[in-house]
């Protein structure tokens, strides 16, 4: 790849950031660049060793906070003709209603995710809270002598005990999963951030 | 290495990269490469943070028909610096502790 090749791309792939800052960052890889080629390196070899775009968008993606991408992806680009605006305005309530329901369902979906995870946590709450109930009672009542019904409390303290130890490990597993869910939702939007998009 | 401590060194190897005299990207990349490897995008992201936190300034110079960005250190740069040299006593104390050999109990 060819230097003016390397930064167009670059360029292109940084498309959702504000444009001061692609064009510092390409600054700073076209000097990169010349550097190296100042040194003796070719200007292919100069490009390689920089590394590929995409590991670069890759690595910006991650750091840059995604207020910043969203906030940049939803500023027209260009100014709005007067009949624009009307149309805009005149339209809103219908799109801007449309917009704040898929919103709205959107993070539905998201809460729901959440409620489960909460309704899971409730079932081993219980389970562990019957298994210390029937524990106590047991005891009380093999104090007080009636053996047979302490027995069958302590048995059912036990199984209790057993099925909330499955209850927690499962629980663990699920949270884990939604917070893995919640950071690939916060990656998939910070990266349709930045892809080349329609004209706004 | 952990991701944080990994960071915290970095900045300060880019730092001491430039206490002596000014230094511009490749250079800085260059000089550290027989201690610790840095890719250009890490490199600028240290660069930009250090620069937020007034550790570093910067200056276009021309050079060779092109303008170069060259980096100068400051005052809470060299602060920084500082700071790494004590913890880094701390450090090896707590180094020494967690590879001492286990003492024969009674």
């Amino acid at each position: 790849m060819t230097k003016q090749e390397f930064l167009t791309a670059l360029r292109e792939a940084l498309t959702g950031l504000p444009p001061s800052d692609v064009e510092e960052r390409a600054d700073f890889y076209a000097e990169m660049i010349d550097d190296r080629m100042e040194e003796g390196i070719s200007e292919k070899e100069a490009v390689a060793a920089i590394g590929s775009v995409e590991e670069i968008v890759l690595q910006i993606v991650d750091e840059y906070p995604i207020a910043k991408l969203v906030k940049q992806r939803i500023q027209p680009k260009r100014r709005l003709s007067a009949w624009e605006i009307v149309l805009l305005a005149l339209g809103s309530p219908i799109w801007l209603s449309l917009l704040i329901a898929l919103f709205a369902i959107l993070l539905s979906l998201y809460a729901v995710v959440w409620s489960v995870i909460v309704a899971f946590w409730s079932v081993f709450a219980a389970l562990f809270g019957s298994g210390l109930g029937t524990l106590v009672g047991g005891v009380y009542l093999l104090c007080t002598g009636d053996i047979p019904a302490g027995l069958v409390l302590l048995a059912g303290a036990l199984v209790c005990a057993g099925l909330s130890i499955f209850a927690f490990f499962g629980c663990k597993a699920a949270t884990k999963g939604a917070a893995r869910l919640t950071k690939g939702i916060v990656l998939a939007i910070k990266k349709a951030c930045m892809r080349k998009g329609e004209v706004q | 290495m952990d991701m944080q401590l990994k960071r915290g060194l970095l900045d300060v190897c880019v730092l001491a990269a430039i206490k002596s005299e000014d230094s511009y990207g490749y250079k800085i990349i260059k000089d550290l490469k027989p201690y610790i490897v840095l890719s250009e995008s890490t490199l600028y992201t240290i660069l930009k943070r250090l620069e937020g936190a007034e550790m570093l300034t910067v200056r276009t110079a021309e050079h060779d028909g092109r303008l170069r960005k060259y980096y100068h250190i400051t005052a809470a740069g060299h602060r920084r610096i500082q700071e790494f040299k004590s913890e880094w006593a701390e450090m090896m104390s707590i180094y020494q502790f967690v590879t001492k050999e286990d003492e024969p109990h009674d």
